[in-house]
């Protein structure tokens, strides 16, 4: 029978899908008993999606303009 | 990623031109995939003058590398490829102190039979798919990104902001893929704190 702990430890390997057999089962008996830890797992599942949107950013302008003109001055055709 | 994707379709029309020698075109991949570098830079090295000289160095790669590309892959992955190299790259240079022990921070804790201690059971999940980010929300997690352990945060950017393989991480880093699993891992559990923390507490 899995504890919390030995249900957490596999979530990565679950949302993998690289979960052995036994253990998926063993989660999922856990999961069936185990209110927090199902949105423990929805919650961990949610969360690269939520990092991704909040880590990207727009380059400022200056940045942008700085870009194009270092790149137009050093692609030179050969 | 696939041929039906439309921003992929683009982007290997213009990467025909740019490999024949059109700037115009190889500006145009480079606007559509400048802010994702740069954010990429900007996470990694945390500072934005160097997240800019690293977009710089990123796309002066790419177009000196232009030719190589054969386009098996997508144009976007080559380029987050690069821009990982880059990236990591820089944090060699800059880095003032490597502390490799440093312990992560935002684990759950267990009580001794193993169970989840002290739970407040808040499932967020579903407003995660909210079209717009709140401000503060976003702060919270770009500081636990911030917080994290170098050796974390390197894999914890390149697999979910820079949608990198295991195995593209492993080249990159020298680490071994069970390695990377466990530090991706622990990584995203802080970062899930951070976000719980934010929907109850605030
Ligand atoms: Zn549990």
């Amino acid at each position: 029978m899995f504890t919390c702990k030995d249900s957490i430890d596999q979530l990565l390997e679950f949302l993998d899908g690289e979960i052995s057999a036994d253990d998926e089962e063993h989660l999922h008996e856990h999961l069936s008993g185990c209110p927090p830890c199902v949105s423990f797992l929805k919650t961990y599942r949610a969360t690269p999606n939520l990092a991704r949107r909040a880590l990207g950013e727009t380059m400022p302008e200056d940045f942008a303009r700085s870009l194009t003109a270092f790149l137009r001055e050093r692609c030179k055709k050969k | 990623m696939e041929s039906g994707d439309p921003t992929a379709a683009e982007d290997r029309n213009l990467l025909e031109k740019a490999q024949a020698g059109d700037m115009a075109g190889f500006e145009a991949l480079v606007e559509r995939h400048r802010d994702h570098v740069y954010s990429l830079a900007l996470r990694m090295t945390r500072s934005e003058a160097d997240a800019a000289e690293v977009t710089q160095e990123t796309f002066l790669s790419a177009y000196q590398h232009l030719a190589e590309f054969r386009g098996e892959a997508a144009f976007g992955s080559w380029v987050h490829r690069i821009a990982a190299n880059h990236s990591l790259m820089r944090l060699r240079h800059s880095r003032v102190v490597k502390n490799a022990e440093e312990e992560i921070k935002g684990q759950p804790e267990f009580n001794e039979r193993g169970s989840l201690a002290e739970y407040p059971e808040s499932d967020w999940s579903r407003r995660a798919d909210e079209r717009v980010l709140d401000s503060e929300l976003r702060r919270a997690i770009q500081q636990a990104s911030d917080g994290l352990p170098e050796s974390y945060r390197q894999v914890f950017l390149l697999k979910d902001l820079d949608d990198l393989s295991y195995e593209e991480i492993a080249e990159i880093t020298g680490d071994s893929v069970p390695a990377i699993k466990s530090r991706l891992h622990r990584a995203r559990l802080a970062l899930r704190d951070a976000i719980d923390r934010f929907y109850n507490d605030g």
